[in-house]
């Protein structure tokens, strides 16, 4: 009898001393809600187009990108080394690595921004970090990146140099070789051709 | 992953289905491991039957390391586990009456259960009296309406106020169970033994 | 007799054991519901219903018990309440199986049954009482609250357990 116990015993102190020495998992605590309504209303929460394209062409490894459209828009088009989570699937715990990532930067869109924002919202308050929305959309990308809107010959300085890169980015985006401006050749942007995995179509 | 009726993996239809199952599990278990007699449940006061203390401790534990391991393992997830919230002044004031009604009354609810299911008047007599003493509680709300909604802390973890981590938590209480229940042992081996 | 005492504790379970079959009942219903066991809340259901059934606007104007009242969820079709139900049917089939089924009243030789029924309803009303206040009873608050590490649960079981261990001496009569 008495050894049947002592075993009894050894068998919970073991069980207690493993559950002691298992690494610890990173616990996600919820956002409190003041909090979220703060960061929801700070403009900081959106990135634009321009940046998401910066970053991308210039292969940014802190940038995450997860379009959260459902996985047959994801398939026909989607932004370049961009992960599909569809909106409803956010705090499925099968993301919880992918999304608690806190060294990268993790930006959600949609085709417009309200998919986006949800998106944000539900992952904020569930405690992750770091969340971004790029402002606007696959619809504002194409209307910027893709295709940029010319400026005029009274448009400042800076709007040129803004359109200039957005050209360039275009045609990173869809193929093409490297493009030199005539007036500032030390200004020029060069691009080279990258090689484009096989699902990302279309768009150009 | 668990909960599963949380989670949706189980349809919340079976939830009842559920509880019906699992109240048997309790009330067989609790019923023939002697918890139906308010005599042995008294032994753990007077020393002559710990057998409250060892089953309830014994049970607590393996839950605990349970509920820890499966949240390491992914099998639940802990933050859908409900943690009772803590109403400090209401809960005090609440444990003092259940250990006054405990000592004299010989019984708990869920013991009661047992104890009325096989036949004991005793303990259909402790339930009615609950009943009793809860429409007690309803009328006199009023009075009580203050303590009862004082201190209340929310749903707070005793990993928090201690300031420890879980498994450190439950590895002590484990090395304090051991030797706990092998003193207890030896004080019935003591005590004069009594005839239910 | 020596061996009269072993031959009734054989009936039962042994206490580890039946501390570990109840520690993993305890973990499956976490698992499956994500809440422990209990016991008061079941009473607590039951009276809200009967209230709300013989004097319905008693009931709707009691502070307390109007909140446990929904106009779609009818506190009888409570989670509490159907284990209950089925508490008293493992418990029987429990002390059928070991021959347990017996209609008494079980006190100690050295007091009346009368004197143990009134101590019995005593202690009830003050557990009906005082489970309110705790909001639970030692299983739902107690030993559930403690496996989920809840502060609430080691509250109830050191204030319980603690008073009655204080209050032991003054009803020792009853019970040796």
């Amino acid at each position: 009898m008495n050894l049947k116990y002592s075993l009894l015993a050894a068998i919970l102190v073991l069980l207690g001393f493993v559950l002691l020495i298992l690494p610890a998992k990173e616990q996600l605590s919820e956002t409190n809600p003041e909090v979220l309504q703060y960061e929801l209303g700070e403009v900081t929460h959106f990135i634009s187009v321009d940046k998401v394209a910066e970053r991308i062409i210039n292969q940014d490894p802190t940038l995450l990108l997860i379009d959260v459209r459902m996985a047959d828009d994801y398939l026909k088009y989607s932004l370049p080394g961009a992960e599909n989570i569809p909106l409803e699937d956010i705090l499925n715990p099968d993301w919880a690595d992918l999304l608690g990532q806190i060294d990268r930067d993790i930006v959600f869109y949609s085709n417009a921004d309200v998919y986006a924002e949800q998106a944000w919202m539900f992952a904020r308050r569930k405690g992750y970090k770091n969340l971004f929305v790029m402002q606007g959309g696959l619809n504002n990308w194409f209307g910027t990146i893709i295709k940029p809107i010319e400026p005029t010959e009274t448009s400042s300085a800076k709007d040129i140099e803004t359109y200039r890169f957005r050209k360039a980015a275009s045609i990173y985006f869809c193929g093409g070789q490297a493009v030199v401006s005539e007036a500032n050749p030390q200004d020029a942007i060069v691009i080279t051709r990258k090689k484009k995995k096989s699902k990302v179509e279309g768009g150009c | 992953m668990g909960p599963l009726i949380s989670r949706g993996i189980i349809g919340s239809e079976w939830d009842l289905v559920i509880a019906i199952l699992i109240g048997f599990a309790f009330g067989f278990i609790l019923e023939s491991s002697g918890f139906s007699s308010s005599r042995k449940l008294a032994g753990v006061f007077y020393g002559y039957d710990f057998v409250v203390l060892k089953v309830f401790f014994t049970a607590a534990i393996v839950a605990m390391i349970g509920l820890l391991y499966f949240s390491y393992l992914g099998w639940i997830d802990i933050n859908l586990v409900f943690v009772n919230p803590t109403f400090i002044t209401s809960s005090i004031v609440g444990g003092i009456i259940m250990g006054v009604g405990f000592i004299s009354g010989g019984y708990c609810p869920g013991t009661s259960f047992c104890g009325a299911a096989i036949g004991k008047i005793d303990a259909m007599v402790f339930t009615g009296g609950m009943f009793i003493g809860i429409l007690i509680f309803s009328e006199a709300f009023p009075l009580f309406e203050n303590l009862y909604n004082s201190g209340n802390l929310g749903s707070v973890k005793i990993t928090e106020t201690l300031g420890i981590s879980a498994p450190l938590f439950v590895f002590i209480v484990i090395l304090v169970a051991i030797p706990l229940f092998y003193i207890v042992t030896k004080i019935e081996k003591k005590i004069k033994k009594v005839n239910y | 007799m020596k061996s009269d005492q072993k031959e009734r504790s054989k009936k039962y379970f042994n206490p580890y054991f039946g501390g570990v079959l109840l520690g993993l009942l305890l973990l499956l219903t976490f698992y499956i519901t994500g809440r422990g066991l209990g016991a008061s809340g079941a009473v607590k259901s039951t009276v809200v219903t009967a209230v709300h059934a013989v004097t319905p606007e008693f009931a709707e104007h009691s502070h307390y018990l109007s909140k446990f009242i929904s106009d779609d969820n009818h506190p009888m079709n409570n989670w509490l309440v159907f284990e209950a139900l089925g508490i008293l049917a493992g418990a029987f089939l429990s002390g059928a199986l070991s021959g347990r089924l017996k209609l008494k009243v079980e006190h100690s030789p050295k007091i009346t049954s009368k004197r143990r029924l009134i101590f019995a309803a005593f202690g009830g009303l003050l557990f009906g009482i005082g489970s309110q206040l705790g909001r639970g009873c030692t299983s739902g608050a107690a030993l559930s609250g403690m496996a989920s590490l809840a502060t609430s649960g080691f509250i109830a079981m050191i204030t319980i357990f603690g008073t009655a261990y204080v209050f032991a001496y003054l009803f020792r009569k009853n019970w040796i």
